[in-house]
């Protein structure tokens, strides 16, 4: 599912790297009828670039997106010499638990990491709309 | 140079008095024999002349020896010491006739100088007799044998067959540039030797599944790590490390929790969606069912989240058993812990007609937890209740500062009850009630999980019970305060797990 963005009046701006068609569904419906602008794209790199336009104040990455995985674009968009400014807070979705390879990166880089089976897309909105941004 | 001077005067002193003695003893002699035995002069002359040759003799042979002592016992301290020499014992110093404290203070400029030399000097090479040692030698376990500073002095056949490089090679190298090790904790082999450095005399310790990074040409190895010291050993051996390798069994320990991880991953896909779908169900007929109908919603809300619950507990069970379940300690507020757990289970409680009622006794200081791992607990406490409840409408969950300064929450049921007999395995695994198996469903795994976690954080969990009345189940966590007592640090270093999930700063079943 690539982006369908609903122009919502100062809405925040969410992109949601995820490539479960399903699942992306679910998420938009929640999002954008809690008032969320929602991005989505299904491809890693895709969505690398995408986020590194800087113009949203969310992202959601999941783990096992396709060409670049989500812990390579969680790295890329916190190295300053590929992603110079990013003002969103950056958060992994997934069902997978962490490896423990994996584990020290996401700690120090991700903002949360949550198991999207332990919540249902309402339960998601809930949290975003807790979040403190930038 | 005082030393000399009293060497001297010592030397001087005895033999003036010896021979002094001697004429003395001599003169006397013969006065007496010429006075009062009537022995003629001549005679008793001649008699004196020999006496006093067998005493040159004497006196020359005693002097010679007595004086040479000195020089003796520094020529063996000098000998003792120096390496790869024949083995010469340390000298008797308190055998000495003359010289006692000039000797005492060379041999221990020698002494000094020998320890000095030795943490100066380049690589000794391997130590000639462990080489020729049978046990050291044959040992079927790596060996290496270190001195004071790390450097490798030997390491048997095994040893070099294990790291895939001749004894040439690393002999007189570091140990940490040649078996670069990773441990499970901060606590290394590195900051072990630290401590028992300063503090002790003779130490030993063990380490399990310590991990050899992998180099160039030579596989990833697991092994058990048994290490002794021992300080101012007189051959310089100041470590000793011995190998024992599982690679194989620790790998598939790995293997089978990577197993487990994927297994769960694949049924969380589908569960994720499942429950989403039941959210969107709910919401798009909201006000168009019929109670019932509505009901049966509700249910497979809150059935779909119990397997979730259930997915996460099989994984930690798994990662308990594997010694790979950790826990991040935080400072937190347990009022509002309790109280997220106690909301997470509004829904399982009321679908079936069940209160949940959260008391919070009195001030109750920042505690020290993995919030999600004891949130799991108190669900997993709370899932029980609810389960055994049988006819009774009401769980009651209580927090509040016991007799001893700990936190402690209580979960009680006014149900069914615990057997006696049940009783004493209640918080082993698999274990389920055989009288009740048929009418309420689950594994046995929720109890062995909360023992698991409670006793990581430091605290005890137990349960009061009585057949008809209910159950009670109670837990301690410790104050943050105590826990930066006991060492735990709560914030720095520590041990991570991973969990539901969690945001940085922020409540993540805040609704």
């Amino acid at each position: 599912m690539d982006s369908t963005t609903q122009a919502g009046p100062g809405g925040k701006r969410v992109l949601c790297i995820e490539d479960e068609h399903f699942i992306s569904e679910l998420y938009a419906r929640a999002l954008r009828q809690a008032g969320y602008n929602a991005d989505f794209e299904s491809d890693g790199q895709q969505g690398l670039l995408k986020a590194q336009t800087d113009q949203y104040d969310i992202i959601l990455i999941d783990l096992m997106v396709p060409t670049i995985d989500g812990i390579a674009v969680l790295r890329a968009l916190r190295d300053p010499a590929k992603t110079p400014h990013l003002k969103a807070k950056v958060i992994i979705i997934t069902n997978l638990e962490q490896r423990d390879e994996v584990r020290a990166d996401i700690e120090r880089q991700a903002d949360g990491y949550i198991i999207k089976a332990e919540i249902t897309p309402r339960e998601l909105v809930g949290i975003l709309d807790n979040l403190k941004l930038s | 140079m005082d030393y000399f001077q009293g060497l001297r005067t010592q030397i001087r002193t005895y033999l003036v008095f010896v021979i002094l003695a001697e004429n003395i003893l001599l003169i006397g002699g013969i006065w007496y024999a010429v006075t009062h035995l009537g022995i003629s002069l001549g005679y008793v002359a001649l008699g004196a002349y020999a006496v006093s040759i067998i005493m040159t003799f004497i006196i020359t042979f005693a002097a010679a020896d007595y004086s040479m002592q000195p020089l003796q016992a520094i020529w063996q301290a000098v000998v003792h010491l120096a390496p790869h020499e024949q083995r010469v014992s340390a000298p008797n110093i308190n055998k000495l006739v003359v010289g006692r404290v000039l000797v005492s203070h060379l041999a221990a400029q020698v002494y000094q100088i020998a320890s000095v030399a030795e943490q100066a000097g380049p690589a000794p090479e391997p130590a000639p007799e462990l080489k020729a040692n049978f046990v050291a030698g044959s040992l079927p376990l790596p060996l290496f044998v270190l001195d004071s500073s790390q450097t490798i002095l030997f390491a048997n056949r095994a040893a070099c067959a294990y790291i895939g490089r001749p004894m040439e090679d690393i002999g007189g190298q570091d140990i940490r540039s040649v078996l670069r090790m990773s441990f499970t904790s901060e606590h290394t082999l590195d900051s072990w030797l630290q401590e028992v450095k300063q503090s002790s005399v003779t130490a030993s310790n063990t380490w399990e599944r310590v991990r050899l990074d992998v180099t160039d040409n030579q596989p990833t190895r697991l092994f058990d790590l048994a290490a002794y010291y021992n300080k101012g050993n007189s051959a310089r051996y100041e470590t000793l490390l011995v190998l024992f390798d599982h690679t194989k069994r620790y790998s598939q320990d790995d293997q089978a929790v990577s197993f487990m991880a994927l297994s769960v991953h694949e049924l969380r896909t589908p569960l994720a969606l499942l429950r989403g779908y039941i959210e969107a169900l709910e919401e798009e007929t909201r006000g168009t069912l019929t109670p019932e109908v509505a009901g049966f919603m509700a249910k497979m809300s809150a059935t779909a989240q119990q397997l979730s619950a259930t997915v996460s507990t099989i994984l930690n069970v798994a990662r308990v058993d594997n010694e790979q379940l950790v826990l991040k300690l935080h400072e937190e507020d347990w009022g509002a812990v309790v109280k997220a757990a106690v909301d997470m289970m509004s829904l399982r409680a009321q679908v079936r007609g069940i209160t949940l009622k959260l008391t919070v006794t009195g001030e109750l200081p920042p505690v020290g937890v993995d919030r999600i791992g004891i949130q799991e607990v108190i669900s997993n406490l709370i899932d029980n209740a609810i389960k055994y409840s049988g006819t009774s409408k009401d769980v009651s969950i209580s927090a509040g500062l016991n007799g001893e300064g700990l936190i402690e929450t209580t979960v009680r049921d006014y149900g069914v009850g615990i057997p006696v007999a049940v009783m004493p395995n209640l918080f082993t695994k698999f274990y389920r009630d055989h009288r009740n198996r048929a009418q309420i469903g689950g594994t046995g795994l929720g109890l062995y999980l909360c023992k698991a976690v409670v006793t990581a954080h430091g605290g005890n969990i137990w349960v009061k019970s009585k057949e008809g009345k209910g159950s009670s189940f109670s837990f301690t966590v410790l104050p943050y305060s105590k826990l930066a007592e006991a060492g735990k640090n709560g914030d720095t270093k520590e041990i991570t797990r991973s969990a539901h999930g969690w945001i940085k700063n922020h409540s993540l079943y805040r609704r």
